[in-house]
């Protein structure tokens, strides 16, 4: 039935973008260790695998120079103005806890998979 | 490279960012989102023109410009998140807009402003109806307005935020519980108060007191009641036989609301001859009148014509009343009718074994 799966479609990204937005911030905040702009950033995510665009990265690196995580400033380069971020001291020690419940989040997921057999 | 393309894209991202700018909110940021996606989109530009070794003419801009997005649609991306009604509020507000609709506004037009409407019409029915719909129409939208106003209000000005942490679990309601048949001790009482009545309504026309009391000396049944007498009496009588059948099969337990509705049906219907027949009698003598032989008869005039207004007033209460409990019992049969399609899916309550 084709509005079954459209359906099946729509419900799939749905999903695929709630478990993407929060791995998101992690990948952000880890490519930020080292300074970048906007559209270098951008482009960094999406040759590791992680494409996103501009409508939903800009809003994510305010909110989180907002949250003190980030810190920003323009500065020209190439006889342009750019918004460099990188990570604030607070912003790494965050990193750091994240990426420890990340790998947390993981093993437990590798082991209920493996418990139910998936693996 | 002509000089008309190597100027173009830019003149194409200024557009661009100045239709952004138009949708974007007003703020100390509007500059900074507007400078930062203009800087992303030349640095698109940039790259595709470092890899093709030219630079882009506008159709090949207007594709970056396009895989960015609707400028409206960019712009609602990039400002901050806004909504008139925010999801911590919007529970309340929903149930507030369906108390204010559905169990205030509606019965008002149906109680109040639609027979006010059919008073005022001189018989005319369809015009009473489609004043008085056209009349719910419009409330019903200045009414949602206006609560949708007052819930933007408090959505603005955050101060549901204190209600947040006021909440205390142990004021929280009982757990309901589930509708239990109806008990044998209200059909018991049911059925003697509706023999009771009974019996008083047959006594009536043999010993007037019972209705009058001491003023059955001077006044007699008026025409009103000699003519809507037996449909009572009938009414009465379904009333006993509905409570004997609710006492006998408690099992039945649809019985209850359907013939409850169905009485409140009948009734309606004999309050409304009734009214029709009061319309072309003169209302002096109405429901009751002085008896003949009367002494000092003229000295009583005055009382007739208030008791026949009294009881005028009561018999429209009366109808006012019944139109609301017909309401009441159909939405209640209903209700009954969905509980029981729904009842096989429905779950245990927690803790119910």
């Amino acid at each position: 039935m084709p509005d079954g799966v459209q359906l099946e479609l729509e419900l799939f990204e749905n999903l695929r973008l709630e478990l993407r937005r929060g791995c998101l911030i992690v990948a952000v905040l880890a490519q930020l260790r080292v300074e970048q702009y906007g559209y270098t950033l951008r482009k960094a995510l999406a040759d590791d695998g992680l494409a996103i665009d501009e409508g939903t990265l800009y809003p994510l690196l305010r909110r989180l120079e907002t949250q003190g995580l980030l810190v920003s400033q323009w500065r020209e380069e190439d006889k342009r103005n750019k918004r460099f971020y990188h990570l604030s001291p607070v912003g790494e020690k965050i990193l750091e806890q994240l990426l420890e419940e990340w790998k947390s989040i993981n093993a437990s997921l590798d082991r209920i998979l493996q418990e139910a057999g998936r693996i | 490279m002509n000089s008309l393309v190597s100027r173009n894209p830019n003149e194409l991202v200024d557009r661009y960012l100045q239709a952004v700018r138009f949708w974007l909110p007003k703020s100390t940021r509007q500059e900074d989102v507007l400078a930062e996606l203009g800087e992303d989109l030349r640095s698109q530009i940039e790259e595709k023109e470092t890899e093709l070794g030219c630079s882009l003419n506008p159709d090949e801009v207007s594709t970056v410009l396009k895989r960015c997005g609707s400028p409206m649609m960019v712009a609602g991306r990039l400002g901050p998140t806004r909504h008139l009604i925010g999801p911590a509020l919007f529970p309340i507000y929903a149930f507030v807009l369906k108390m204010v609709l559905l169990w205030i506004l509606v019965p008002v037009f149906i109680f109040i402003v639609g027979p006010v409407n059919v008073a005022n019409s001189g018989g005319n029915w369809a015009l009473a109806v489609a004043r008085t719909f056209g009349d719910l129409w419009s409330g019903l939208f200045i009414a949602a307005g206006i609560v949708t106003l007052v819930f933007a209000i408090i959505e603005r000005t955050n101060t549901h935020l204190g209600a947040e942490c006021k909440w205390d679990p142990l004021k929280l309601p009982p757990v309901r519980k589930e509708q239990h048949k109806p008990s044998s001790l209200k059909a018991a009482c049911e059925l003697g108060f509706n023999i009771f009545g009974l019996v008083w309504l047959l006594l009536a026309p043999t010993y007037p007191f019972l209705i009058l009391g001491p003023a059955a000396a001077l006044l007699k049944a008026g025409p009103i009641v000699h003519m809507f007498y037996l449909p009572f009496v009938l009414v009465s009588l379904v009333a006993l036989v509905r409570s004997g059948i609710s006492l006998a099969r408690p099992q039945w337990e649809w019985f209850p609301a359907l013939s409850q509705l169905l009485q409140s049906v009948l009734m309606l219907i004999v309050l409304h001859s009734m009214i029709q027949v009061i319309e072309k009698m003169p209302s002096a003598s109405l429901f009751v009148l002085l008896q003949d032989g009367v002494r000092d008869a003229p000295k009583y005039f005055k009382l007739v014509a208030i008791v026949n207004v009294s009881l005028l007033i009561s018999v429209a209460s009366t109808w006012l009343g019944v139109c609301i409990a017909t309401v009441i019992q159909t939405w209640a049969f209903l209700r009954y009718l969905k509980n029981r399609a729904s009842a096989p899916q429905r779950a245990a309550p927690l803790g119910v074994q």
